[in-house]
């Protein structure tokens, strides 16, 4: 029996299905990011709002890459609902830790597919994400990075200023 | 036509030489490329069956199902739900695109 199925997808259904979250998932990182640009302009922090703002435009990239991969490998992509985006921050401060929360929140959903990837058996998957893997570390690294500038740098005085003007320093 | 797999009522066949496959529902049956095949599967996965036994979120218990491009409508029970369901579990799983019976994650 010739096997018409195959012959329409080269992934697993599975990874199919996990990759249409993480679609979900790189949507709502750049709507949340859009948001933090939002806050961080309305709270004079001009240099945040465009780091930001440039992450935003990121995740988006991100999310295109896993669409663009599953029309590649005959798969269904879907185009996400995002709801549910925080507007509130307490302070500059938090803006940050939550984008590293994010952004380890991210990193484990990328770990979990490529294990159930490798559990199927679904090479192209696991070899596809690599990219993400690493991706996640560098993310992670950067915004570990702000957080302790932040708290060198103190939030005192002209503290918070100093802090928006070193952002900048991560822009590319 | 090759049959992948059969349940209570319904049945997923293969047609070869059309490269397509066709769902018997019964009432009649359809004709689906494979890129339809899988846009059935994504809704039939993501229909709830918690909601059918929820009078607030389903009061009848029923289900519309509109397939390839509104071309096809079907109101479905929760057996029949049940049951196509399992057959596209079940017929991915014998077309060798699926490791596990899983659910549609969110
Ligand atoms: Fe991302
Ligand atoms: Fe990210």
């Amino acid at each position: 029996m010739k096997d018409i199925a195959r012959q329409g997808m080269s992934i697993k259904v599975e990874s199919m299905d996990l990759l249409n979250s993480q679609i979900k998932m790189e949507a709502h990182a750049s709507a949340t990011y859009l948001a933090m640009a939002s806050w961080c302009d309305q709270n004079g922090f001009f240099t945040s709002a465009k780091f930001f703002r440039k992450q935003s435009e990121e995740e988006r990239e991100h999310m295109m890459k896993i669409f663009d991969f599953l029309i590649d490998a005959g798969g269904s992509p879907f185009s996400p609902e995002v709801t549910g985006i925080n507007h509130d921050y307490a302070s500059i401060v938090d803006v940050f830790e939550s984008t590293l929360d994010h952004e380890i929140a991210v990193t484990k959903s990328i770990h979990n597919i490529v294990m159930k990837a490798r559990e199927v058996g679904d090479i192209a998957t696991e070899r596809f994400l690599d990219w993400f893997v690493m991706e996640q570390v560098e993310e992670e690294n950067t915004i570990r990075d702000i957080l302790d500038m932040i708290s060198v740098t103190g939030t005192e005085g002209v503290g918070l200023q100093v802090i928006d003007d070193h952002v900048g320093n991560w822009m590319d | 036509m090759n049959t992948i797999y059969r349940t209570t009522y319904y049945t997923l066949y293969q047609a070869t030489s059309d490269r397509c496959f066709y769902i018997d529902f019964g009432q009649k049956v359809v004709r689906i490329s494979f890129c339809q095949l899988l846009a059935i599967r994504h809704k039939v996965l993501s229909i709830s069956i918690e909601d059918h036994f929820d009078s607030e979120m389903n009061k009848h218990g029923l289900e519309v199902l509109q397939l390839c491009n509104k071309k096809h409508l079907f109101v479905l029970n929760t057996l029949e739900i049940l049951d196509l369901k399992e057959l596209m579990e079940q017929g991915f799983l014998h077309m060798g695109l699926s490791a596990t019976p899983g659910v549609l994650s969110a």
